[in-house]
């Protein structure tokens, strides 16, 4: 459960990035945020990831405010939350398998739990026949299906993609959101995706919220998804 | 948690390996920097043993006039009232007596002047100790103005100029060191800097994951006492194998005059000091670099 109470977020740069935002997400929901750049989408997944603390207003995440959290306890927040971007983000000198891996190593996993989950995983995205691969062998859309395994391998409760079709051509990109279908139903995650592609929005309608100038200024199809 | 560690280990050698150059370069920084500590320690305690064994020329030795001797107490009072005594300490015929014996290394020539014990030739004595050695003409020229005191002797200005010598070699030393370790711990500070930088991928990764900044920070600050590590290896070598064979060439005596400190364990004490030092200065260098670079994102 997300609940988001009228959070400001200005930077020391005087940029308003955020004026006012509320907003309400419940568990397993699917939702897409739309914005054009600069609208204030990347400052709200910086404040719900934690890195970003709200100027004024309250993000409650799962019944965390995450502005209010203590430097130390953010990692094991943010253990809670994974994040996918557009530019993949996998160490180029290890193998997918490494990749996933490294995820659950950083967290104190047990070996043997490490090894199942990664397999888990790896399948789930549909990859698991490249895991011996490295990341310059694979193309953009299996690039991006290993960033998504890294991400919810953790098995967090909410799972942010930042224009995760971004780099992909059309068809590519609707597998991707067809498995960010998948594992919001078979690992029972919400998932937000922040995306600008209206293709991906009208092929697979869900909830959306659309952003502007750090408003809120629509919140359409909402309960769709649930 | 012993898996854990063992990685953060080994991520440390990966990062000395990813910038081997930088990383060999602090490294000899901490090496010169740890062999000029080393020659400084072994000429400090050195002469520090060299100072102590003269220590006791540093105070003038006045002998009392037997017929004045049972009044002590009251003479002593006195002395002590002159300007720049610190201590004085009596000794009675008897004791001075002893204190020569003491001298003799030959156990038949103690034998020998023990006979003339009844016939004591020495005299009672105040020991008296300064803590200005500019002062001690002025004290020596009062004592030998008192009646009671029978004669006045002082190691002589020499051990001053000795001892202010090696003072000044205490000090100018102490700052070389200091600016030294400074350089060395900056060199490390920069070389961590770069790793973190070039690293910047992964930490973002690890972050994202939710690993804990400690687990973060962990292998950064192993590498920056890996390179102090790497840095101190040849300064111990060269204490131990250099101190010993100066040792022997000289047969233990500096100039013929200087008894230095035997090698064993000395030597030992010696390079586990510049060890702990090149591990210190590797760990304070990256832990600075660390805290500085990877502290102010959440």
């Amino acid at each position: 459960m997300i609940e988001i109470e009228n959070v400001f977020k200005k930077y020391k740069n005087g940029t308003h990035a955020l004026n006012g935002i509320s907003l309400e997400v419940k568990d397993e929901e699917f939702i897409y945020i739309v914005g054009s750049t600069g609208s204030g989408k990347s400052t709200l997944i910086k404040i719900l990831n934690g890195e970003e603390i709200p100027t004024s207003g309250k993000a409650i995440v799962n019944g965390i405010d995450v502005g209010k959290l203590r430097f130390s306890k953010v990692p094991l927040y943010r253990r809670n939350v994974g994040v996918v971007f557009q530019d993949y983000r996998l160490l180029p000198r290890k193998t997918v398998f490494e990749n996933v891996a490294y995820a659950l190593e950083v967290v104190d996993t047990p070996k043997k739990e490490l090894r199942s989950r990664v397999r888990e995983v790896l399948k789930l995205v549909d990859i698991a026949d490249k895991s011996n691969a490295f990341p310059d062998e694979l193309s953009g859309g299996q690039q991006q299906r290993v960033a998504i395994a890294r991400a919810i391998a953790n098995r967090p409760k909410i799972l942010i993609a930042d224009e995760p079709t971004g780099n992909l051509d059309p068809k590519k990109s609707d597998e991707i959101i067809k498995l960010f279908e998948k594992i919001n139903q078979e690992e029972k995650t919400t998932i937000l995706i922040v995306t600008h592609d209206t293709e991906i929005v009208k092929n697979h309608p869900k909830r959306m919220i659309m952003i502007e100038s750090g408003h809120i200024v629509a919140d359409l199809n909402k309960g769709a998804s649930i | 948690m012993i898996r854990r560690f063992f990685r953060h280990i080994k991520e440390g050698f990966f990062g000395v390996g990813r910038h081997l150059g930088m990383a060999l370069s602090s490294a000899s920084a901490v090496t010169i920097t740890l062999i000029i500590i080393g020659i400084f320690i072994v000429i400090t305690l050195n002469l520090y043993e060299v100072t102590k064994s003269i220590e006791g020329s540093i105070s003038i030795v006045a002998t009392i006039k037997d017929e004045y001797d049972s009044d002590h107490l009251a003479i002593q009072e006195r002395i002590d009232k002159i300007d720049g005594v610190e201590s004085i300490i009596y000794h009675t015929k008897d004791q001075e007596f002893d204190y020569y014996l003491d001298t003799m290394g030959d156990d038949s020539l103690r034998e020998f002047y023990e006979s003339y014990r009844d016939d004591n030739p020495f005299k009672a004595a105040f020991i008296i100790y300064t803590d200005d050695g500019n002062k001690i003409e002025s004290i020596k020229t009062r004592l030998d103005d008192m009646i009671e005191i029978d004669s006045t002797s002082d190691g002589g200005s020499n051990t001053y100029v000795l001892v202010g010598v090696l003072d000044h070699v205490r000090v100018v030393g102490g700052i070389l060191v200091v600016a030294l370790i400074i350089l060395a711990m900056y060199l490390i500070y920069n070389t961590i800097k770069i790793t973190i930088a070039s690293r910047s991928d992964e930490i973002w990764i690890m972050r994202n994951v939710g690993a804990k900044n400690g687990y973060v920070r962990a292998p950064f600050l192993v590498e920056g006492i890996i390179i102090g590590f790497l840095g101190s290896v040849i300064p111990m070598l060269a204490a131990v194998f250099g101190y010993i064979y100066l040792y022997q060439s000289v047969s233990g005596r500096l100039f013929g005059a200087f008894v230095l400190i035997e090698p064993h364990p000395f030597v030992l004490y010696v390079a586990g000091l510049l060890l702990a030092i090149g591990i210190v200065v590797g760990f304070v260098g990256s832990y600075i670099s660390v805290f500085k670079y990877l502290r102010l994102k959440r």
